[in-house]
């Protein structure tokens, strides 16, 4: 199908050996965050976390190679051990310096073992704002039934 | 937050799910204004706004000929936000492996108590 538009939302599902209550503590504890934001070859020196609806949480990584960047952003949604909701975007000059995206994520805990759903899309304007998190994906599901009538119209 | 960046411009356009469907019918191949209103229960004006939107994002071009004005999907604005989606999808998935490990580390810490 040729119809393939840009997906500009991020769904990364994962595996975790270890209970909810402590994936929910490395997204929320300053030191433990250190330890691990930041792919390979990047060191994460600076994590400030106000953990609380409304709250702020900032932090640093840092690689020889592109120096240091600050990301930063709000807690949104706060319910212990099953999910957190927050913005995040980077604070540099980058051409994505602008964009404020919006973070989901959902901890499911089976057998001792985690699922983490973690989800980002861009967080816009007001507008998008206040229409939250439910209508958006619906939207994205309307759409894509609807390329794919295009598609099979175009086809036959 | 700072003024908008041709990032923003272009996510802005996207998020509209009138506009996304117009992409789709144009990554089909070029097509006039009459066209691509068929298939939308809006009214002629309304699909003009929505394409001067993806234009000023730059998500299409519109041919010079006065009557038709032919629209094209214009993919450098798409892959640059599929750049930017990648960029994330490395960053995160990354930091997940670190992760991964960091648990590895603290239930060796753990079993040593």
């Amino acid at each position: 199908m040729s119809a393939r538009i840009a997906d500009d939302e991020l769904l990364i599902t994962r595996t975790f050996d270890a209970p909810a209550s402590l994936l929910f503590a490395l997204w929320s504890k300053p030191e433990h965050m250190k330890r691990w934001m930041g792919p390979a070859r990047l060191t994460c020196p600076e994590a400030e976390i106000d953990f609380r609806v409304g709250g702020a949480y900032r932090g640093m990584i840092r690689s020889e190679e592109h120096g240091e960047n600050w990301f930063g952003g709000v807690y949104r949604e706060i319910v212990k051990d099953r999910r957190l909701v927050f913005t995040f975007a980077w604070n540099n000059d980058g051409p994505s310096a602008g964009v404020e995206t919006l973070v989901t994520i959902t901890f499911e805990e089976r057998d001792g073992k985690t699922v983490q759903t973690f989800h980002q899309r861009p967080f816009l304007n007001v507008e998008r704002r206040d229409s939250h998190v439910g209508g958006w994906t619906t939207t994205f599901d309307k759409l894509a039934a609807y390329a794919a009538t295009l598609a099979m119209e175009h086809a036959t | 937050m700072l003024g908008p960046d041709p990032l923003s411009v272009t996510l802005s356009a996207l998020a509209d799910p009138t506009r996304r469907a117009i992409l789709a019918r144009l990554a089909e191949g070029e097509a006039t204004v009459n066209e691509i209103a068929k298939p939308f229960d809006i009214s002629l004006p309304a699909v003009s706004r929505h394409l001067k939107v993806l234009e000023a994002a730059g998500l299409i071009s519109r041919g010079r000929e006065a009557q038709w004005r032919p629209c094209r999907l214009e993919t450098q604005a798409l892959r640059n936000v599929d750049d930017w989606i990648a960029k994330y999808r490395r960053f995160w998935t990354g930091s997940f492996d670190k992760m991964d490990a960091y648990i590895a580390e603290l239930k060796r810490k753990e079993k040593r108590k």
